[in-house]
């Protein structure tokens, strides 16, 4: 049965994965044409976790692909077992039986990398590919080829066609241009910083015990930081997260200038940017953001 | 209800359209982006706007920059309704600019005959404080009313209105604090323009920029050194070592790594009055390539030439480094002298130069002693692999300098008054042996033997 965007905004919400609207449509469109996603965005807005999340709604395996430089089909797509090979060779040769060649180039010697795997799987699974700026250009060309036929060509044993085309999820943190085929082949979502009343959402859901009041102030002082155009790392999600907790583990009910002061190495990672905050807004400066917030009504205000 | 077929062909033509203006504004739009896009359709209700247009943006605009091109353009080419408005707004501001320019005209006088003043200048009178239009009144009555004033006073008066204006102008484009208005271009639009028309508002965001870009570039670089310096021959001590735990048999080859020889990089940067801020600029740029070029000296000159790279090991924010060095530097602001810069160069850091050396010279060529320049120019490239000249005067104004003329026909030179086409210019050439003349932002670059 095909999933609805209706079903699959609820399965979001039910694996905890809060997200707007858009991302739910340009998924369901992705799904629906099957066609891969590609997800840019600054780092930590949860391109890699959509893909996750995706899988856990789905209800099927998740096949990740990391990235880097030099990564080529060897690691990626199949090997051959070159070790087992040699012992039945051996093996064989002390036995004084002959070996057939094709029996050495048999699926029993393939080693299944992920590309291959998320085509041999029997269930729709999803296809992670994360950082595929990462990746060098041959690779890109070499991939966007995989994911338009969905099939691959093993020379010892003939093509392989995917029995189920897998949602393939693409993750990008712009460190270089990708090719315009890639692109070509793709549905295109940016993810950008949550605003705070989804942020909010998103503390909750992922921080057991904080309080509402203690994750408005946070979700309100990460965007008052994330505003400031002269910080280098602007605090991700998973940042307020690992904050949201430790605030929680000290029984912190509620913020303060001083105390975001005190708590700052979890929330910006630069040592420029720390300094930066110190000189032009301190806890001062974060205490009267916090003032304001409250008497301005902000979404979710206590 | 279903549409007819009018409606459907009606709706067809308008995605055509869309697809057409998308292409215009430069985002890459082919046909099977907008089949994607009409199959993605027929999965939705039209009836919701964000789902139509989520649709659109998922499909037909596939990077950052695209889809701001595309926000911009939905919101005009599916609402009329503000269209007009945006369109009737224009046309306020349009009749506002003139009023306002009649009102310069009328105002700056100087015995009953108006200043000769660029319409900028007088926009900026226009919308100067009271007390700064006041204060340029009462100068101007009390130059007039004075003791032998003579006509030819007129220019030495433009002048000083000039200075006052810019003044004021200064004043206004300090960086505005919490909730100020500062102009918020975006990163596509900042990379586009003209790095003097830069405003200081947008400076904060200009540096974030640079920042990144020059990250981006690095990672690039490193990623081709370690390409070109690849797999050299088969190291047979490794490989037999190795290969001893499988019996002797050959089952993994192990290869020689050719070792990159390292380039020097050397920076020269003209800080005369008209190109400070392109050389701060590009110097922050070329400073943020740090990861990836080992071998970075950074120089500013105008009348003389300073060395920087010492000051920099001091550590600290780069950005904020480069631009008090510049403005501290001794030679910061003079003319403008290439001649000179080039002889220190080739005199007092000779070590620096040799056939490894990259010199990257970013200056608009205008010189005294153009003669004795060349000839400096010609002894240091004799010494050095390369010479990459940025010229940050549009390429269009290049045949109307003898001196652009002159040094382009001895070094590499290339059209770099952007970011984007600085980013170009960099990633493409840097590396790069043999050059031809490839474009640059629509422009070419003037190439030796060309």
């Amino acid at each position: 049965m095909e999933l609805t965007m209706e079903q699959l905004r609820r399965g979001f919400a039910r694996v905890g994965y809060i997200c707007e609207e858009n991302t739910v449509l340009t998924v369901y469109l992705a799904l629906v044409l099957q066609k891969p996603l590609l997800v840019e965005g600054a780092p930590g807005v949860g391109k890699t976790e959509l893909g996750k999340a995706l899988a856990q709604v789905l209800n099927t395996e998740l096949i990740r692909l990391q990235c880097y430089e030099g990564l080529d089909e060897t690691k990626a797509l199949y090997e051959w077992n070159y070790q087992r090979q040699l012992l039945r060779l051996q093996i064989d040769r002390s036995a004084e039986v002959e070996v057939a060649e094709e029996d050495l180039f048999s699926p029993r010697y393939l080693l299944e990398r992920p590309l291959l795997k998320a085509i041999r799987s029997d269930k729709r699974p999803v296809l992670l590919i994360d950082e595929v700026d990462k990746c060098d250009p041959e690779f890109e060309a070499f991939l966007f080829e995989v994911l338009s036929d969905f099939q691959v060509s093993i020379p010892e044993i003939g093509t392989v066609t995917a029995r189920t085309v897998p949602a393939v999820v693409l993750t990008s943190n712009s460190e270089r241009e990708l090719s315009d085929g890639l692109k070509r082949r793709c549905l295109y979502l940016y993810l950008d910083f949550p605003p705070p009343e989804e942020e909010i959402k998103i503390i909750k859901a992922k921080v057991p015990g904080v309080e509402e009041r203690l994750a408005w102030e946070i979700a309100r002082v990460v965007e008052y930081l994330r505003r400031q155009e002269q910080l280098r790392k602007k605090p991700s999600i998973a940042e307020t997260l690992d904050w949201a907790r430790a605030l929680v583990a000290l029984k912190h009910r509620s913020l303060d200038g001083g105390l975001v002061d005190n708590t700052l190495n979890l929330l910006l990672k630069r040592r420029q940017d720390q300094l930066y905050f110190r000189r032009e807004i301190g806890p001062r400066g974060l205490d009267k953001v916090l003032r304001q917030g409250r008497a301005g009504g902000d979404a979710g205000a206590p | 209800m279903l549409p007819s077929p009018r409606e459907e062909e009606l709706f067809l033509r308008q995605m055509v359209a869309f697809a057409g203006q998308l292409r215009a504004a430069g985002v890459e739009v082919g046909t099977a982006e907008l089949l994607d896009c009409l199959q993605a359709l027929q999965h939705l209700s039209l009836a919701r706007r964000d789902h139509f247009k989520g649709a659109l943006g998922a499909t037909l605009a596939k990077s950052a920059r695209n889809r701001e091109i595309f926000d911009l353009l939905f919101e005009r080419f599916f609402d009329p309704l503000q269209a007009r408005e945006q369109q009737t707004k224009r046309l306020e501001q349009q009749e506002k600019l003139i009023k306002q320019l009649e009102e310069a005209g009328e105002a700056l006088q100087f015995k009953g005959e108006p200043l000769q003043l660029s319409d900028d200048e007088k926009i900026w009178y226009a919308s100067l404080p009271e007390e700064g239009k006041a204060g340029l009144q009462r100068f101007l009555k009390a130059t007039e009313e004075g003791k032998k004033v003579e006509a030819s006073f007129r220019p030495l008066l433009e002048t000083v209105v000039r200075g006052q204006l810019r003044y004021w102008r200064s004043r206004a484009d300090a960086p505005a604090g919490e909730g100020g208005a500062g102009s918020k271009l975006g990163a596509p639009g900042l990379r586009h323009l003209d790095l003097k028309d830069i405003r200081e508002a947008d400076l904060p965001a200009v540096e974030e920029l640079i920042a990144r870009l020059a990250r981006q570039v690095s990672s690039q670089l490193v990623r081709r050194q370690r390409r070109l310096s690849g797999a050299g021959a088969v190291d047979f001590r490794r490989t037999l070592r190795h290969n001893l735990q499988f019996g002797g048999c050959l089952f993994k080859i192990k290869y020689r790594r050719k070792q990159p020889r390292r380039q020097q990089l050397l920076f020269l940067g003209d800080v005369s009055a008209s190109m400070s801020r392109y050389s701060t600029m590009i110097l922050q740029f070329i400073y943020g390539l740090q990861t990836s070029v080992k071998n970075l000296e950074l120089f500013v000159f105008s009348d003389n030439l300073e060395h920087l790279t010492p000051r920099l090991r001091q550590g600290g924010d780069p950005g904020q480094i480069v631009e008090q060095l510049v403005r501290r530097s001794k030679t910061w602001g003079g003319g403008t002298n290439i001649a000179s810069a080039l002889s220190t160069l080739a005199g007092e850091y000779a070590s620096l130069l040799n056939m490894r050396t990259t010199i990257i010279v970013v200056s608009d060529t205008r010189t005294v002693t153009l003669a004795r320049a060349l000839e400096a120019l010609d002894r240091v490239k004799t010494r050095v692999k390369r010479i990459l000249w940025l010229n940050p005067l549009p390429f269009s104004e290049w045949s109307c300098y003898a001196s652009v003329k002159a040094f382009a026909q001895r070094v590499e030179m290339w059209p770099c008054h952007t970011l984007a086409q600085l980013e170009k210019i960099v990633a493409g050439r840097l590396l790069q042996k043999n050059v031809s003349g490839k474009e640059v932002g629509n422009e070419q670059a003037y190439c030796p033997g060309r």
